[in-house]
Formats: structure tokens, sequence, C-alpha cells
């Protein structure tokens, strides 16, 4: 159990984590949700003490993760890729980790296997791709076996067999009743591996709920229509919102397909396509977010549509 | 669970796996067998240098050999910086300040008898060259074991100072520029000022005191070696001491 009270985390005057709550709770998967600046990084490294709270306070098991006697045997954390000296094997990098705890060696062993790095095992980190040097840095994670696990961006850099690792990795050790916190800035990659969402925007909590709740939330379903005559569509749905996607495709929500076809079909307004399209994910998290996103592109494609 | 034993270990564990201990401790074994062997070889009674100290000349190579374990000290801690794996290491040990106390202690007991051995068989290689000169010694000589035993006391103590920069200042070109410009440079400069309070003060400076402690003859208006050691071992308290606040208290 990981949990975070009225965390605060101040820079000079520029507020980065403000009054954040929540808990992280064993046995699922928590994704830990944000736009890129979000303060998700900041966070996970108040838990883990290497940056002191301005205020609050985050436990781990009830206690400041820097209380225990064993800290790696409570959180195995990754955060940034690359934690690790480059001239170093890597085995060596998690034998002198180990040795701080009392790890045995067929432990460094085990992990090495479980990462599958067992055949670069004894080669220097200096060499290694980006998704072998998230393998190490999940590696160190899990040496202390630790009750929690905390990764940061885990699948970042990762080709599709290593993302694929990482999401039937952190299934099984929610399955073994660990807590599993994982952050991420991309929805629906955190969808297929989270039950529990912990979504965060500036430095505050926006969201803390589930999958399912979310889904719910995010909306009716849109219908994705394309006509050579849009105009003419709209005029005929004057309560429907539309989103003008390309020209001739729209976004409609509000009516449903049946009724669109209908309407069309009666004043002979030709259809080319006529798709119901599910709530999306990464839409509800974009509208959560919309207001806290550091950087925000001009999206000249897409014009909103009002209702005609 | 950490023990204070354990996280040595892990320090030991990361000092010997890293190639740059290697060639720094090999430098520095090198110039100091080197330079000594050279002085030896070439060294002649008629040459102008018989009131040379003898330990002082035999191992003239360990001031250059001081800045290669020198900058060995820094790597130890800065150099963890560099790559981020001070996250990983303060990650393991995060009451933080077991790890600055069990690099200190893996890199004293690694520097010093490496230094106090290599400063003997310097010695005695040089005496090969030196038995029918005035510079005849041996090791039983008055004073002579103290100046080796200082040497090396001296090299390493400087050394820790450059550790405790480089855990303090968290840059390695950062260290390095403190070290020679605030530990090397600045007693020569500050010896050009005319103030005798200065000049009293600079025989206590680490690089001073670490002079006295070579030497087997007493140097003109130097503090005892006794008191040289207590002033290097007083400075590389301090250069310990700053980490030691710092290091608990600041974000990583």
């Amino acid at each position: 159990m990981i949990r975070a009270e009225n965390l605060t985390k101040r820079y000079g005057n520029r507020t980065v984590v403000q009054d954040l709550g929540f808990t992280v709770r064993p046995g699922t998967v928590t994704g830990f949700l944000g736009p890129n600046g979000a303060g998700k990084s900041t966070t996970l490294r108040m838990i883990l003490g290497l940056d002191a709270p301005t205020r609050g306070r985050a436990t781990v098991a009830g206690r400041p993760y820097a209380a225990h006697p064993a800290p790696l045997t409570q959180v195995g954390a990754l955060l940034e890729a690359r934690s690790v000296h480059p001239g170093r094997t890597a085995r060596h990098h998690l034998t002198a980790l180990a040795h701080t705890h009392g790890i045995p060696r067929s432990r460094v062993d085990r992990v090495l296997s479980l990462a599958g790095l067992t055949e670069v095992a004894d080669r220097r980190v200096k060499g290694f791709s980006l998704g072998m040097g998230q393998r190490l840095g999940i590696a160190a994670a899990l040496l202390g076996d630790p009750a929690a696990v905390i990764l940061d961006e885990p699948v970042n850099g990762l080709d599709p067999e290593g993302v694929l690792w990482i999401r039937t990795l952190l299934k099984s050790l929610a399955a073994e009743g660990r807590t599993v916190l994982v952050s991420s800035h991309l929805m629906s990659e955190t969808a297929l591996t989270a039950d529990h969402l912990i979504v965060i925007g500036r430095g505050r909590l926006l969201a803390d709920t589930t999958v399912e709740e979310l889904v719910r939330s995010a909306g009716g379903a849109t219908v994705k229509v394309v006509t050579p005559e849009p105009g003419r569509l709209r005029s005929l749905l004057p309560s429907a919102r539309f989103t003008e996607e390309t020209p001739g495709t729209l976004l409609v929500s509000g009516p449903g397909a049946p009724e669109i076809g209908r309407a069309a079909a009666g004043h002979g307004v030709p259809l080319h396509q006529l798709t119901p399209q599910p709530p999306s994910l990464e839409q509800a998290f974009l509208d959560l977010t919309r207001d806290s996103v550091e950087y925000q592109a001009e999206q000249p494609t897409e014009h909103q549509g009002a209702a005609a | 669970m950490i023990t204070p034993v354990r996280v040595v270990r892990s320090e030991w564990h990361k000092l010997w796996t890293v190639r740059s201990t290697w060639v720094t401790v090999l430098t520095a074994v090198a110039l100091l067998l080197g330079v000594g062997v050279l002085m030896g070889a070439t060294y002649t009674s008629d040459g102008g240098d018989s009131d040379v100290d003898t330990v002082v000349l035999t191992l003239y190579g360990s001031q250059l050999g001081a800045v290669s374990l020198a900058v060995l000290g820094i790597l130890v801690t800065a150099g963890e910086y560099a790559h981020g794996l001070i996250r990983a290491s303060l990650t393991a040990v995060p009451r933080r300040l077991p790890v600055l106390w069990a690099k200190a202690a893996v890199y004293t007991v690694t520097v010093l008898p490496l230094s106090l051995v290599t400063a003997v068989v310097t010695f005695l290689t040089a005496q090969v060259f030196l038995h029918d000169t005035d510079q005849a010694a041996s090791l039983t000589d008055d004073g002579v074991l103290r100046a080796l035993a200082g040497n090396a006391a001296g090299v390493t103590l400087l050394g820790v100072i450059a550790l405790g920069l480089g855990a303090a200042l968290r840059s390695v070109p950062g260290a390095l520029g403190a070290f020679v410009g605030g530990v090397l440079l600045l007693p020569e400069v500050l010896g050009m000022l005319p103030y005798a309070a200065v000049d009293t003060a600079l025989r206590y400076f680490p690089t001073q005191a670490a002079g006295v402690l070579g030497s087997a003859t007493p140097l003109p208006d130097a503090p005892s070696p006794g008191a040289a050691l207590l002033a290097l071992t007083l400075w590389a308290a301090a250069a310990l001491a700053v980490p030691a606040f710092l290091l608990p208290r600041r974000d990583v």
C-alpha cells in the first residue's frame, strides 16, 4: 500500500505537485497518468524519498520509505531508465545493489533471467539499447522481491515484444498480490494493464477512478459520418454536436446511427459511411487534462462544428 | 536489512567493477615507481641535490600520483551523479549517510596500503641506484619508515579531500577544478602575499602538511609531523563534513 497525503512540492515559486492525495492498493495495477510535466516523476521521487516534499507526506506500508530497515523489499522502483554506470556490467550493477541488503547472488541471476538479460549480463551497460537499459532497470526494481513496484514510464523505448512483456509482467506482479504503480502519459497503453487510474495535471489530482468508470464518464458514443453534403446533414439534426475531421467527414455526438440514417434517408442526403464509434479513453483523458497540458499544439485540421 | 558492513561491501564491489579505478590506481603506482627509479638512476652526488631529503627525492612522483588518486576519489562520489547511478544508490540506502561513509572507508582502505607498499618498493628500488651516493639510506635509518608512511598517509588524506569535494559539488569537472585550484594552487598564490600570519597558516594547508609528513628530516619552520598529520586529518574531516551535512538535505 502506497499513500500520498497533501503531497506538495515547490521549486522556488513554481509548484510542481500540489496537495496530492491518493492510495495505491495491493493486488491491482494502478496507472498513474498525466501529460508531460504534470508532476508524475516528482511524485514518484517523493514516495522514494529522493525528493523531500515541501509539505505533506508519502508512506509505503504505513511508514516513510526511508524508515524501512530493508527498503528494497518494500518497494522496487524503475525511475529514469539509466541509473547505471555505463562501464559496469549488468551483473555487477545488480550485485552492488544487492550487497546493500545482503541479497544473495542467486537472486541476481533470477532477476537477470526474469528480465531476459542472462545472455548480456556480463556485457558493459554502455552497449545496451534503450530497451535493454529499461529491462535492466526493471531487473533492479525486482531485486528485493518487493511488496510494491513503482515504474516510471516503463514502456518508453521498448519494442513491441518488450511492451507486451511489460504488460504481462505488471499483471502477474499484481496477481501475486503486490502493489503496482505505473506512470505513463499514454492512456491507451495504460488502459490495457491498469484497473485503477490516478490522473494528475499540473500537479493536482484530476481523477482517482477505475478504467470502467472513466469509460462510462467519457460521455456518449459518437458516430462517424461521411457525406458529400455535410451542410445539409447539419441542418437536419439541430440538436447534434458536429466535429468535422476532414471536409466531408463528421463526428456526430448526440443522435445515434439509426436516427442520423433515418434523417438522411428522409431528405435524400447521400451517406458514404455511417459508423458508430466506441467512447474513446484517449478522448476522456484528453478532456480531463485539456487545461493542464504544458505545451499545446494548434490543430489546424480540426474545426469545432457548432450545432447549425 | 541494511547494515554498515553491507553498504561497505556494495561500495567495494562498485569500486572494483569499473575500469577507471584500475586506470587511476595503476597510473599512480607507475608514476611513483617510474619517477623514483628515474631519480635514483640519474642522481649524482655532485649534482647539487645533496641537501634534499632522501625520501622526498625518491618519492618525487607522489605529487603526480596524488593527482591521479584524487581523480579516483572524485569519480567515486561525483562520478555517480554523472550517470544517475546515485538515484539507484540512494534508493537502496535511503538514509544516505552510510553511502558516504562507506565510500570514504573503501577509498581509504584501498589507497592507504597501496600507497604505502608502493612507497616502500619505490624507496628500495631507488636505493639500488643510490647505495654508492650521498643519498644512500636504509629503511631502518632515522625517520625513513615514518616518512614513507607519512607520504602514504598524506596522499590518502588528500584523496579523501577530493572525494569529499566530489560529494559536495556533485560534478566531476567541478570537483576536479576545486581540487586543483583550491587545494593545489591556492596555497602557492597565497604564499606570495607579504603577510607573516598567512605564511604561518599556509604551513598547515593540506599540501604543505602532506609535504611535512613525507620528509624524513625535519623541514625548517615547519610544524612537527604529528601536528601536520592532525592538520591534514582535520582538513579531510571538514571535506567530508560538508557533504555529510548536505547529502541528507538535498533532492537527488
